[in-house]
């Protein structure tokens, strides 16, 4: 056993002290040092021994006495031992301050400390332990720059003094220069090759922070083959283990770790690491008392912060979000920078979102983003707190980026998809394809919810087939697959009952068969919607069992009676229709949607009165928010205004007045509504404000083109009845026939009606008759269609003989025309003897009596205008041969002259001087004779032609004059006109109006019949032919009447039908939303 | 089972073409094509090349409906002002006119022995029928009003009878009005049977199966097909499809097939043991008003053929096989 030897002062003999043996009060051997003066190397390596055997209060003692101002002047020549004295203390005080976690008595460790050593300094300025040390003890307070320039004065004295250059080369891995910091370990190395462990240590720490994990390692290796308890090399070994992420080599390193752990249970690194491990094995438990002790044994900060971040992991993975929010903002607090520390930032921020405090979640992300702009959930966890803040836009920026860097991100796809569904249903549609696309490739199965939103799309974009397939992908097998496929519709024999639209029987029949019938939850959206995509493709049948189905299953599933409910109506069975909609009120006696449609029917079914408690009660369920229920309000006041023929001005105003303010209440709630902007300018158009409403119509048109939710042929009737109305009948007419095709197939005898009208009104009479014809033809049981095609004939007729000029064809036409008006007409009376249908027998027959007198008439026009046609042909013949005539005389002429030249010729030679004279006189003669031929014939002709015409004239004088009268008044002889032809004209202009205002009171009658309004055929006819001569007036009257109430009667029934499917389909996708929704807040 | 084109013919007409049917082939002349249209003429083609054979006219307003006699000798058309004009085939004298006012014209149909004319009553809710040898009115088939019709009520008009077929027994007539009901008759006694009842809108057209005197096929309106076991009063099947109103229907020689044309424009061919539509043409560009498949009989019976006609004034043939 090592021992030291005491001299004895003054003699030979020493004491020896057995090292192991000291004694356990320490004074007893200060006693033996200070009375034998002993060396003050001795007092050292005792000290140093009590030290080592962990006697720290007897080490302390002896350096003190050491150090004490006695023994400076008793030793004062021995510098040497005094200063590694005064070391030692600064040293150990050094220690006691690193070690030191409270804040104050670290302070004072150091300053004790620092005090030691300064006082070694003042014994020799330039010994190097001194600078060593004082060079620890700044590393210790953490002053690296001071301690490095420590170091570099023992250095410059001595390059190779160990603990200089291992001062140093800390000082470099501080400074994060670790190759410099490697190099001079290697250099103490080199010169103190038995140096301890601690200085492979660093060897291994540089190696690793330099990346070349192999030297590392094995420098640890080193280390521990050296001191198998080194704890820092356990712990950095182990990390590198966990570091390879294999499941061998996290065993490794979690042995290890462990064994740091059973060896120094407080070192904070090997806590947190652990703390992590069980972290990931979920047990929780230890986590918190790891994590804990950590805590308790390190100051510093960034393991600190790793040793909150720990807990509040634990905390949040157990769903205690506010510990864990507390926690994680004790990380954040510990990290000075967030690059150096990241990740409680983004655990914060996720638990804040939990918490609802989406703007600080913000920016913790943000900061997040700083460190990694490229980290994909970040950017989705951004974007989804933007669309959280109502930021959409920002949102969608953010999740597109993080699409863009993870090209592969399927779940960011569909986050994306569903933020664009509300404002570009393509780009959406395209996300969620490619989202598809990846949970394929992925091998994943792609969500129900996913393909339903696809689907839908899909159907909104006009795309059916290619829903129809999605949908039936999402649904995937099932009993549905029986009534979708017509192979094995037959087998199931489904379409008996597809009328029986209440009709359960069949599924509990299959049910009997031990078919399973089963829905399951997540798959009812979706079967709805292909129910409702069938419907679209003229499938009824087949949706109607859908529908049947699931509310076999779900029997509160309101949207699939109202479903039903507009099928049976689509096949105007309203009866049925209404039964239906009682069943999903009795689901939800409240529903809004099942109001609506219920008062809708009523109004259909003439229930005026019931019907508008009914919306009013819609109305009332949803506290007015409801549009479309305040809508059909609107609606239903606007035809309360409009209804009654015998107009009550104070009423029609207040009804009107209200339904503007209806309309006006929707229009503010959500200014985008189509139908209400629709109902506003119809009511505008109705106060003759025709420009505003052009503009309003015009504007509903374009917004409404685009969706096939979206079906408004209304406002195109509307803008052609503001067209019609400003007499702009060409474009009228266009919009009339483009709606006609574009929305009814058609098949609209109204809109028919109101293309005629227009057709009449631009008298352009053979369109208007040919339109009206197929309008009968479409809807053969409207009489009220024949009435105005008779007229439409008769006016025809009468405006042809009124034409100044006129062939014998076109009078033949209006014969025949008027032929038919009178067997209309005659056919109409005969038929209203049967029936009632909307107007009075007497118009009728006044009808009749005028066409037969037209025709009558007509008959006369047409033997003039036969004749005159021949008077023209004669003339023609009489010309003709009068040119002949000519022709032949001149003939004869030329050939006299003729003769006579070569007679001339043939006597010149003979007698041309003889018979001079004889010449002369016979050419004169001839020339005489010529001219009085001509003059006489000339007299002839003109006598005959004249005295012809004279007769006829006179004969046919009357009518000749009357015809000239009436049609070209030009003609100077108008004031001889006889009181025959005055009658004939008064007449004519009477009956000329009369059709006219009757033309538009049908219309009204017509568009009001549809609404039923009972006993409204009245005295109107009376009132025309009583008062002929205010025609005029009445015309006009009658005429701005007809134009605002057309368009308006029109209105009602396919607003309501379009918007009741309208807000189904929104329901539709406001459900899949929903569903989706909720999966995106997981 | 399948169409195929065969030929169309633009312009076949002035106006809109309204009613098709096929003159079954006589000693003198190959089964014809006879076409009713709104320009107010009649017009026979030649089968298969669509060569125009003869255009009658007489008639006022739009030509509403043809009918042959199942000789092939003897044709009847009939218009909007509701005058039916019957007449020979081959030489276009007016054999008869026929008129019943104040009832209207609206289908007409041959029974399959060609003794009666059955013409659709429109307004008068009954269905006339007429001898064919003297060209007087030997029935009047009456649908019951139902019972306490309100006075004011427009319901008279519901009961509008728009369309006729004869059973192929011709012992059966049904008839479609606008309301939707069929009504279905029986001949012999002159009596009304009953009412099918599973449309709400009118029936444009109807016809028997030509194998079983109790399948009624009808087109609605309403864009459905209904398949009726007319005796049991029972709605056999629906087929739905078309996206607007089934203007008409005939059915197949073969009784396998029937033929649909619609407001959407096309023609559906439907396959009756699977109930669904197997084809669809679209070469019509607006409502196709008639479809027409051949008789059978003839000398020269090439494969089926059916014919369509459409307000966009074409014709169009095609074969069926």
């Amino acid at each position: 056993m090592a021992s030291v030897y005491i001299p004895v002062q003054n003699s030979e003999e020493e004491v020896r002290v057995a090292l192991d043996q000291l004694p356990r009060d320490a004074s007893d051997i200060l006693d033996i040092l200070k009375a034998e003066q002993a060396p003050l190397d001795l007092w050292l390596i005792i000290a140093r021994e009590y030290f080592k055997q962990g006697k720290i209060d007897q080490f302390r003692q002896i350096l003190e006495e050491g150090s004490s101002p006695e023994i400076d002047d008793y030793y004062a020549d021995v510098r040497y031992e005094r200063i590694a004295i005064l070391n030692a203390l600064g040293a150990y005080y050094s220690y006691l301050g690193k070690i030191e976690t409270k804040q104050r008595e670290k302070e004072d460790h150091f300053i004790l400390a620092t005090q030691y050593y300064n006082k070694a300094s003042r014994i020799d300025m330039h010994e190097p332990s001194t600078w060593v040390g004082k060079g620890q003890l700044l590393l210790a307070k953490g002053e690296v720059e001071q301690a490095s320039a420590a170091f570099k004065i023992v250095l410059d004295g001595d390059r190779d003094n160990v603990p200089a250059l291992l001062g140093q080369a800390c000082v470099e891995f501080n400074r994060g220069r670790y190759s410099d910091s490697l190099e001079l370990y290697k250099r103490a190395l080199q010169v103190f090759p038995n140096c301890p462990a601690a200085v492979r240590l660093g060897i291994g720490l540089c190696r690793y922070k330099l990346g070349q994990f192999e030297k590392a390692q094995q420098a640890f290796e080193r280390v521990l083959q050296a001191n198998p308890e080194n704890v820092e090399a356990l712990v950095a070994l182990a990390i590198m283990d966990l570091r390879t992420s294999e499941a061998t080599g996290i065993r490794k390193g979690m042995v290890k770790m462990q064994k740091a752990f059973e060896i120094y249970p407080y070192c904070a690194m090997a806590l947190n690491y652990l703390a992590n491990h069980f972290f990931f094995t979920g047990q929780h438990f230890l986590v918190e008392q790891l994590t804990e002790t950590a805590l308790a044994v390190t100051n510093h900060g960034p393991t600190k912060s790793h040793s909150y971040y720990n807990l509040a992991r634990s905390y949040h993975s157990k769903g205690d979000y506010d510990k864990a929010g507390v926690y994680y903002m004790a990380s954040v607090k510990e990290v000075n920078k967030p690059h150096e520390f990241v990740f409680p930032y983004y655990g914060l921020g996720q638990v804040q979102i939990k918490l609802g405090d989406f703007k600080s979640a913000l920016s913790n992300f943000e900061k997040v983003l700083e460190v990694y702009p490229d980290n994909c959930e970040t950017l989705k966890a951004l974007g989804h707190i933007y669309v959280q803040l109502g930021q959409t836009d920002k949102g969608q920026d953010f999740i597109r980026r993080a699409t863009k860097i993870d090209s592969r991100d399927a779940q960011a796809f569909l986050e994306l998809g569903e933020l664009l569904i509300l404002s570009d249903t393509g780009a959406a549609l395209d996300a969620f394809k490619t989202a598809r696309t990846l949970f394929k490739k992925g091998g994943q199965e792609v969500p129900i919810e996913l393909l339903n939103n696809i689907g839908v799309l899909q159907f909104e974009r006009g795309e059916f087939e290619l829903a129809q397939q999605t949908f039936k992908e999402a649904l995937g097998d099932g009993i549905w697959l029986s009534f979708i496929n017509v192979e094995n519709k037959s087998s199931i024999n489904a379409a008996t009952s597809t009328l029986q639209f209440k009709d359960m029987q069949l599924f509990h029949d299959l049910e009997s068969n031990d078919h399973h019938v089963e829905v399951s939850w997540d798959k009812v959206t979706v079967l709805f919607n292909l129910a409702r995509l069938l419907e679209q493709l003229n499938e009824s049948g087949t949706a109607s069992i859908l529908y049947r189905l699931i509310l076999f299953k779900y029997p509160d599933y309101i949207d699939a009676y109202l479903r039903l409910a507009a099928i049976a109506k689509a096949r105007n069975n309203i009866l049925l229709s209404i039964e239906l909609v009682n069943d999903a009120l009795k689901v939800n006696d409240k529903c809004p949607n099942a109001l609506s449609m219920l008062g809708e029917l009523e109004l259909k079914n003439d229930d005026w009165v019931k019907a508008k408690e009914t919306l009013r009660a819609a109305s009332d369920a949803t506290e007015g928010k409801d549009s479309y229920a305040t809508l059909s309000l609107g609606n239903w006041n606007y035809f309360a205004a409009v209804r009654n023929e015998k107009r009550n001005p104070k009423l029609e105003a207040t009804h009107l007045e209200k339904a503007k303010e209806l309309y006006t209440r929707v229009l503010i709630q959500h200014s985008a509504n189509l139908y209400a902007a629709n109902g506003a300018a119809v009511v505008l158009a109705e106060k003759g404000h025709f420009d505003v409403s052009k503009d309003i119509f015009t504007q509903v048109q374009e917004a409404a083109s685009g969706s096939v939710f979206v079906q408004m042929p209304d406002v195109w009737i509307n803008l052609a009845h503001v067209y019609f109305a400003q007499g702009n009948f060409s474009l009228a007419v266009k919009m009339y026939q483009n709606c006609l095709r574009k929305f009814y197939h058609n098949t609209d005898s109204q809109i028919l009606l109101y293309l005629a009208r227009t057709h009449y009104e631009a008298e352009q009479w053979q369109d208007c008759i040919k339109t009206l014809l197929r309008a009968i033809h479409l809807a053969p049981s409207n009489y009220t269609l024949r009435f105005d095609a008779g007229v439409a004939m008769q006016k025809f007729s009468a405006s042809t003989l009124q034409k100044a000029k006129r062939t014998a064809d076109e009078v033949r036409t209006t014969v025949a025309e008027l032929q038919n008006a009178v067997r209309v007409f005659s056919q109409l009376s005969a038929a209203s003897n049967l029936h009632i249908h909307g107007f009075d027998e007497k118009k009728i027959d006044t009808h009749v009596g005028y066409c037969n007198h037209l025709l009558s008439a007509a008959k006369v026009h047409l033997e003039a205008a036969e004749r005159e046609e021949q008077q023209v042909r004669q003339r023609q013949e009489l010309a003709r041969q009068v040119a002949l005539a000519e022709e032949a005389r001149r003939k004869a002429e030329e050939q006299r002259k003729f003769q006579m030249e070569r007679r001339k010729q043939e006597d010149e030679l003979k007698r041309v001087q003889q018979q001079e004279e004889h010449f002369k006189r016979i050419k004169e003669q001839w020339k005489s004779s010529t001219h009085s031929k001509r003059r006489e014939r000339s007299d002839d002709e003109e006598g005959g032609t004249g005295e012809k015409k004279r007769r006829k004239g006179g004969k046919r004088r009357k009518k000749d004059k009357h015809s000239k009268s009436r049609y070209d008044n030009e003609e100077p002889e108008t004031d001889m006109m006889d009181e025959q032809e005055m009658e004939d004209e008064e007449a004519d202009i009477n009956y000329r109006d009369e059709p006219q205002t009757q033309m538009n009171d049908d219309a009204e009658e017509n568009a009001q019949g549809l609404l039923a309004a009972a006993g409204l055929e009245d005295s109107d006819a009376e009132d025309e032919t009583a008062a002929p001569s205010s025609s005029i007036a009445r015309r006009r009257q009658a005429l701005s009447e007809s134009d605002d109430d057309e368009p308006l009667q029109r209105q009602t029934s396919p607003v309501r039908e379009n918007s009741a499917d309208m807000q189904l389909s929104e329901g539709e996708i406001r459900d899949g939303d929903k569903t989706n929704g909720d999966d995106v807040s997981d | 089972m399948k169409l195929g084109g065969i030929k169309s013919k633009e312009n076949a007409h002035d106006d809109s073409v309204w009613a098709v049917t096929w003159v079954p082939a006589t000693a003198n002349h190959a089964p014809l094509i006879l076409t009713g249209s709104l320009d107010e003429t009649v017009r026979l083609w030649r089968s298969d090349d669509l060569v125009l054979e003869r255009t009658n006219t007489g008639h006022c307003l739009g030509v509403a409906s043809v009918a042959a006699h199942p000789l092939g000798s003897v044709a009847a058309s009939s218009s909007l002002d509701s005058f039916v004009r019957v007449f020979d085939v081959d030489s276009n004298a007016t054999i008869a006119t026929l008129e019943a006012p104040p009832s209207e014209v609206w289908q007409m149909r041959f029974d399959p022995k060609g003794s009666i004319l059955a013409v659709a009553g429109g307004g008068s809710a009954s269905v006339k029928l007429w001898d064919t040898s003297s060209w007087q009115i030997i029935a009047t088939l009456s649908i019951p009003r139902p019972e306490g019709p309100k006075p004011s009520d427009k319901s008279g008009s519901k009961k509008f009878v728009l369309s006729v077929a004869w059973s192929p027994d011709g012992k059966r007539l049904a008839c479609g009005s606008m309301d939707g009901t069929i009504s279905v008759f029986d001949v012999p006694r002159g009596k009304f049977l009953h009412h099918l009842e599973g449309h709400f809108m009118p029936v444009r057209s109807l016809v028997y199966s030509p194998y079983d005197s109790r399948l009624l096929f009808t087109a609605s309106d309403d864009g459905n097909v209904h398949m009726y076991d007319a005796e049991g009063k029972a709605l056999v099947g629906t087929m739905s499809g078309h996206a607007s109103w089934v203007l008409c229907v005939d059915v197949s020689p073969d009784g396998a097939a029937i033929a649909t044309g619609s407001s959407d424009r096309s023609v559906r061919l439907w396959d009756l043991s699977m109930r669904a539509s197997v084809q669809t043409m679209s070469n019509h560009t607006d409502q196709v008003w008639g479809v027409a498949f051949r008789p059978p009989g003839g000398s020269d019976v090439r494969g089926g053929r059916l014919v369509s006609v459409s307000d966009d004034k074409s014709i169009s043939l095609y074969d069926y096989s």
